[in-house]
């Protein structure tokens, strides 16, 4: 039975996942080509791997590992600062290119994408492999960038596709074959799948990909819930999740987490730093006009190792102000002082529009208006000179130490080779090759 | 700025703006209504004396002139078709790189060091383009000259001599553009 075929028809839709490869790496190599070929890995800032090169992928350095020990694996890495403000300049060209071949692009992360090609056959004159290829030429050829990509019938297949070779791969999964790449793969690598619901198969005799897909309907209907019946009939190439093009303008949760090293077991430090964290999250809600009915926040300690708890509000909120007296009490209930802390964070949830607030009985409404018009002025000065060039005092004490250990020294070249007129905050909008010529 | 500073110190003209335009009038009582209209759309307020001031628009807006009482300037059919200084000196904004010039192999074609050039990614590069490009493992900005089937990099500085590829040339991107600030 496992060489039935799945599908019978092959391309009943088509939708295309796209992965850079080693994004912020490649982005690196892009800009210095003198770097092309060489491990290069990112992060120096934080003192961990955010991302590494194949090159340096290649020698045993993974995601997340300290660079201390980066450099008794691979002693001439390139070991760079993150300079986000190019990565993302790089994403939406990236998002761009494809809008070129198709209008039905999703940003699904800064360097993933999904692009419904159902269709476009016709207009491009030819197969959808070739359209695939010429996506991947045009980000090779403009930003001097890899990707990896998969076509298929849905999307948790294109994305098994994508990852299926990598890197520059082109993996094609017609409908006819989808039951060949499914044999292998072990069911928690399926995008959706964590390890409890891989567990729970394992448990009922599924290892692999294939054996969930072949499962029938009352089984799944029995055993799983929706979600997971959706991620089955996506492996049986019956296309459920939409390819969503609309770009973000409203949010599920904000969440602001920084860390900052060396850790700390300084209460006014670790507080201001949760303080700012804060501030932040409210920033970004008051800009998407959006109020928190629900506050968590979470310490995390030098073993990576975390608690959290939730603050209990009364009204939904963007202004800080209002939540400091319960984050100082949450952060109370966490903070253990003989331990040493490398991270702060808050997540605001249940976001409603601040349009829609509607004052209770027991709201002090004049307060609240005074409140509004003043974080209105804030928000206005942020604009026109710089975040934070207003705010409140409980996080001042951020400064008391500097982001990261030798920050200064870790400043991305971007922000070092200013052209008159930019400034610490303000570059142009391009970003910048660093040859010498 | 100029529109700004006229409503808040003399409260005489009123702005009407949407996400791209914005079109200036002398307050009359005909056209309060109007502003009662945009205060609705959060786009005017009041300040404290009662005066209409812009609140939190949009960021940038085409000024289409002095209205009175409602005639539509002839100025806004005849700007329509006008570049940015962003768009006419970046044709292709999705390819385009900036570059910090450090040598003076082009001063000849008015490249000096600490110039800013424009890279388009997405050329290959034709015969008299200033090109960006990779010999022999060496980078450099030259003019391409193609002859037949001889390819060579020329300088813009009697200093400096043509460059013959041995192995390799690589074309990473053109010149589009070179940006010099003064002040």
């Amino acid at each position: 039975m496992d060489n039935q075929f799945i599908s019978l028809s092959s391309w009943p839709r088509a939708i295309l996942h796209l992965d850079a490869d080693a994004f912020f790496a490649s982005c690196e190599q892009a800009v210095h080509p003198e770097l092309r070929g060489r491990p290069v890995i990112t992060g120096k800032e934080r003192g961990i791997v955010a991302a590494a090169s194949y090159e340096a992928k290649a020698r045993g350095v993974q995601r997340g590992v300290r660079l201390s020990d980066v450099k008794k694996i691979c002693p001439d890495a390139v070991i760079l600062p993150s300079d986000y403000e190019t990565y993302s300049l790089f994403s939406v060209r990236m998002f761009e290119i494809l809008r070129r071949f198709s209008p039905d692009v999703e940003e699904y992360s800064i360097d993933e994408a999904f692009v419904d090609l159902t269709g476009l056959r016709r207009n491009f004159h030819g197969p959808y492999e070739e359209i695939a290829k010429k996506m991947q030429d045009t980000i090779q050829q403009e930003l001097g960038l890899s990707v990896s990509v998969g076509v298929s019938l849905s999307k948790v297949l294109a994305k098994i596709g994508s990852k299926h070779r990598k890197p520059h791969g082109i993996t094609m999964i017609p409908g006819r074959e989808i039951h060949l790449f499914l044999e292998k793969l072990p069911v928690e690598k399926v995008w959706g799948i964590g390890p409890n619901t891989a567990a729970l198969l394992n448990k009922c005799g599924i290892t692999t990909a294939l054996q969930f897909a072949r499962k029938d309907e009352a089984f799944v209907k029995q055993h799983l819930s929706k979600p997971y019946q959706e991620i089955w009939s996506e492996l049986n190439g019956r296309s459920v999740y939409p390819v969503t093009t609309e770009t973000k303008n409203s949010y599920q949760s904000i969440s602001k987490a920084k860390t900052f090293t060396p850790a700390s077991s300084d209460e006014t430090f670790v507080f201001a730093q949760l303080a700012k964290n804060l501030e932040n999250a409210c920033i970004k809600a008051r800009r998407y006009r959006l109020a928190a009915s629900r506050v968590v926040i979470f310490l995390r300690k030098q073993d990576f190792t975390g608690s959290g708890v939730e603050l209990k509000l009364t009204r939904p909120t963007a202004y800080p102000v209002e939540l400091f007296e319960l984050l100082r009490e949450g952060f109370r209930h966490l903070y253990q002082p003989t331990s040493l802390y490398r991270q702060t964070g808050v997540v605001l949830a249940g976001l409603v529009e601040e349009k829609c607030l509607q004052y209770s009985l027991f709201d002090d409404t004049t307060k609240i208006e005074k409140m509004a018009k003043i974080y209105e002025s804030v928000d206005l000065i942020s604009q026109k000179f710089g975040k934070h060039t207003i705010q409140h005092a409980a996080s001042l004490p951020t400064k008391l130490q500097a982001q990261h250990e030798g920050a200064r020294g870790d400043i991305p070249v971007r922000r070092a080779i200013l052209f008159m007129g930019e400034n610490k905050r303000q570059r142009l909008k391009l970003p910048m090759l660093h040859v010498k010529v | 700025m100029f529109i700004y500073n006229r409503i808040t110190q003399k409260s005489c003209f009123l702005i009407i703006a949407d996400r791209k335009k914005m079109a200036v009038m002398r307050t009359s009582a005909v056209s309060l209504k109007v502003v009662h209209t945009l205060e609705d759309l959060t786009t005017l307020g009041e300040d404290e004396g009662a005066r209409t001031i812009p609140i939190a628009g949009p960021q940038s807006y085409h000024v289409l002139g002095l209205v009175e009482a409602g005639f539509p300037s002839p100025a806004e059919e005849e700007l329509r078709d006008t570049l940015s200084l962003d768009e006419f000196l970046v044709q292709n904004p999705d390819a385009s790189f900036l570059l910090k010039v450090s040598g003076d192999s082009m001063t000849g074609a008015g490249i000096l060091p600490g110039d800013l050039v424009i890279v388009d990614r997405g050329q290959t590069g034709k015969s008299g383009d200033i090109v960006i490009a990779e010999v022999d493992g060496e980078w450099t900005m030259k003019y391409l000259k193609k002859s037949g089937d001889a390819v060579y990099l020329v300088p813009a500085n009697p200093r400096y001599e043509p460059v013959r590829p041995k192995h390799e040339l690589k074309i990473a991107g053109v010149v589009t553009a070179v940006v010099r600030k003064y002040k």
